[in-house]
């Protein structure tokens, strides 16, 4: 038995197959999806209020629509963003040249080389990153039912920047970044989770011990890059600011393939998130085991958020900034992982274009510019939110 | 308790301990020194690389501790005390980083490393404590002890990475402070030292000229008036107090977390929560947690050392959780 939120089968926000068929216009200003207790296939192809039938041969799904129109939106916000992205540096191309030189690999030879030879990498460092960071920071928001947890306030990134950069300064090449790095960000996790006594039990406990965690891997960073030999050290650097430059390849390609496998079984997840924002009990009645799902989701979001940070170091900021995005766009319903996938990517990118043009040619690392830019705004969210008090 | 009791559970512990990490700091270290050469030198020897390394290396630095010890473990009782929050500390709070962040602005602007004298940092340190204080008489964020930490941290955070940035864009600054910022006694000697001691002693003095007033505040600010203390008055003598041994110890040893809350927290252990008698122990406490951090790092990546900064964060962060997972936050 599934929860009452769920009675109008859902799936993914864009789903790609089939195209829009039928809409409701006439219910369109009920703001919010309240799906009837019996959605057993209308026989006329009629969707619930607030939600989008989309439909291909025999086969229908329900889509709502703030999560529809939210992912169309930022999926056009993130091709401009990526075009920009492609387009500028020393050597300016023109935006749509850009684009058609990578995705059709048609230009000049000179366009060719610096778009899908030099910038495209990173771009696609930086989606990847920014994707897996939204998606992490959505899971474990809505996990620990606080909206300041995520994976770089409660200790992940620094566990995972410490193993990676332990991995690097022992030397030998064969154990890859994502391989420390996951492991950093598991033992991080599993610390911070065992200390404070579980997620989401005490409010804030969970993430000051976070903090705690945190500076103690970032203190141990700061021991090996002390020990280590000076070129070891310049090479594991990149690792502490957070950086989209000159990523390694491997580590890239792990990242995606562990975001085609890490994304759809997040939305599978979400839909058993939305009963876990009841209590235990409540939750276990609706249908949901509780144990196992709180592991599969946190499992989740470490692999993404370890695999972030193997790729590009601790970028800050991103996993708290894109699911409230994702949220204000989608508006209440379902937990919007892949809105803030993609919102993250859109973040992640823009910053990275800022921390390259604004001082340009000297370039400041991502990293920094989310934190420069990011602090101000997790400050405001701790100074005014009011802590909720709940038993 | 009584003042007895205080001498024998309090300061005389304190004092032992830091008689003895002291002279760990001038006997041990992590070149080719060993504890012997030292103790004969000290003992009026004549071994003249052994001579130079204790008096003219280990010396100075174990003052440096000594001074630096003090300043953040009152500062971090005064603080503590100011915002009635157990984990209020100058390094959680952002107070050692508004100082740090000065020093770098000031160096950025053409100061040199060697000239910017204390007062830039106890300017920062000031700024960053008043806006810790502030963010702590919010209502909503100030009651919650454990959100005012992160505040602090999420402050800390951008103030570094805004610090970062000014040192990736000024090559000259960055290699005049790249051994500052992650906090260090090393090298620094009798001059610098002599430079904050005067900020450091009106500082110590303001917090035990305060601490009463301060003591009566915590029980509010109408009981306080009713006292006869003037409750906008002592929190501004509290934060010039802080901000000055704030200020001077960043300006001599660059941001060293977690001492400020680890000293009270044991001082408070020994001899419970009465502000006074707080101060008295960390006072001596301080320095022993610095010193015990400063010999451990000389031991433990030998030939190497190890950063200040990084030691006591890894012996702070630990009493962080325990002082979080206590079943109630001990009440100020």
């Amino acid at each position: 038995m599934r929860n009452p939120s769920e009675t109008s089968p859902k799936a993914r926000p864009e789903a790609p197959e089939g195209g829009p068929a039928g809409t409701v216009p006439a219910a369109a200003s009920v703001p919010r999806p309240r799906a009837p207790r019996e959605t057993v296939v209308p026989s006329p192809p009629a969707a619930p209020p607030g939600t989008v039938r989309l439909a291909a041969g025999g086969l229908s799904v329900l889509v709502s629509r703030g999560p529809l129109l939210a992912g169309v939106a930022l999926t056009a916000v993130l091709v401009a963003v990526v075009a920009v992205c492609l387009s500028v540096g020393d050597v300016a191309v023109a935006p749509l040249d850009a684009l058609r030189a990578a995705v059709l690999g048609t230009g000049s030879p000179r366009d060719l080389l610096v778009v899908t030879e030099l910038r495209m990498p990173r771009v696609e460092a930086g989606v990847a990153v920014g994707a897996a960071l939204g998606a992490a920071g959505c899971l474990m928001q809505t996990l620990s039912g606080n909206r300041l947890a995520t994976p770089d306030t409660v200790g992940l990134n620094n566990g995972a920047t410490a193993f990676a950069v332990a991995g690097v300064v022992a030397g030998p090449t064969s154990v890859l970044p994502p391989a420390t790095a996951l492991t950093g960000a598991a033992t991080a996790a599993a610390l911070t989770l065992a200390l404070s006594g579980g997620v989401g039990q005490r409010g804030y406990r969970f993430l000051v011990v976070g903090l705690g965690v945190g500076a103690v891997f970032g203190a141990a960073t700061n021991l090996i890059l002390s020990r280590a030999e000076i070129d070891a050290a310049n090479a594991a650097f990149a690792w502490t600011v957070g950086t989209l430059n000159g990523r390694s390849q491997p580590a890239v390609t792990v990242l995606e393939v562990g975001l085609l496998v890490c994304l759809p079984l997040a939305v599978v997840l979400a839909r058993g998130l939305n009963a876990l924002r009841f209590s235990d009990a409540v939750a276990t009645v609706l249908g949901e085991r509780v144990r196992p799902l709180r592991v599969a989701v946190l499992l989740t979001s470490v692999v993404c958020a370890g695999l972030a940070v193997a790729v590009a170091g601790p970028v800050g900021m991103i996993a708290l900034a894109a699911p409230e995005a994702a949220r204000r766009l989608t508006g209440p319903g379902p937990v919007p992982v892949l809105t803030s996938a993609l919102a993250g990517a859109v973040l992640t990118l823009s910053a990275d274009l800022v921390g390259r043009t604004v001082m340009a040619p000297l370039e400041i690392p991502v990293g920094l510019v989310t934190a420069v830019v990011g602090g101000p705004y997790l400050l405001w969210l701790l100074l005014t939110t009011r802590t909720r008090r709940t038993p | 308790m009584t003042f007895r009791n205080v001498l024998l559970r309090g300061l005389l512990p304190a004092a032992g301990l830091l008689a003895v990490t002291a002279v760990a700091g001038l006997l041990v270290g992590a070149g080719d020194v060993g504890p012997a050469r030292a103790a004969a030198v000290l003992l009026g020897g004549d071994d003249p690389d052994a001579r130079f390394t204790v008096l003219h290396l280990r010396l100075p630095r174990t003052a440096v501790g000594i001074a630096v010890g003090a300043a953040l473990g009152v500062a971090g009782a005064v603080l503590q005390a100011t915002a009635r929050n157990p984990l209020a500390e100058p390094g959680l709070l952002g107070v050692s980083a508004g100082a740090s962040f000065a020093v770098v602005l000031a160096i950025v602007l053409g100061a040199s490393a060697t000239t910017v004298g204390p007062y830039v940092a106890v300017l920062g340190a000031a700024v960053g404590c008043l806006l810790a204080l502030g963010a702590a008489r919010l209502r909503g964020a100030g009651d919650d002890p454990v959100r005012l930490v992160l505040a602090g941290a999420a402050f800390s955070g951008m103030v570094g990475a805004a610090s970062s940035v000014l040192l990736l864009v000024n090559q000259r600054a960055s290699d005049e402070i790249r051994f500052w910022t992650v906090g260090s006694v090393v090298g620094r000697g009798t001059e610098e030292l002599l430079a904050v001691l005067p900020v450091l002693l009106v500082g110590v003095a303001a917090a035990v000229a305060v601490s009463p007033a301060l003591s009566a505040l915590t029980l509010g600010d109408d009981v306080a008036t009713g006292l006869g203390h003037r409750p906008h008055r002592v929190r501004a003598v509290a934060v010039a107090s802080v901000a000055l041994l704030v200020g001077g110890a960043t300006a001599v040893a660059g941001p060293v977390a977690f001492v400020g809350l680890v000293v009270p927290f044991a001082a408070r252990a020994l001899v419970g929560p009465d502000l006074r008698r707080l101060l008295a122990v960390s006072v001596l406490l301080g320095p022993s947690v610095v010193l015990l951090a400063d010999v451990v790092s000389r031991l433990v990546v030998r030939p190497y050392e190890m950063p200040l900064g990084v030691m006591t964060a890894l012996f702070g962060a630990p009493v962080l959780v325990a002082v979080v997972r206590s079943s109630r936050l001990p009440a100020l």
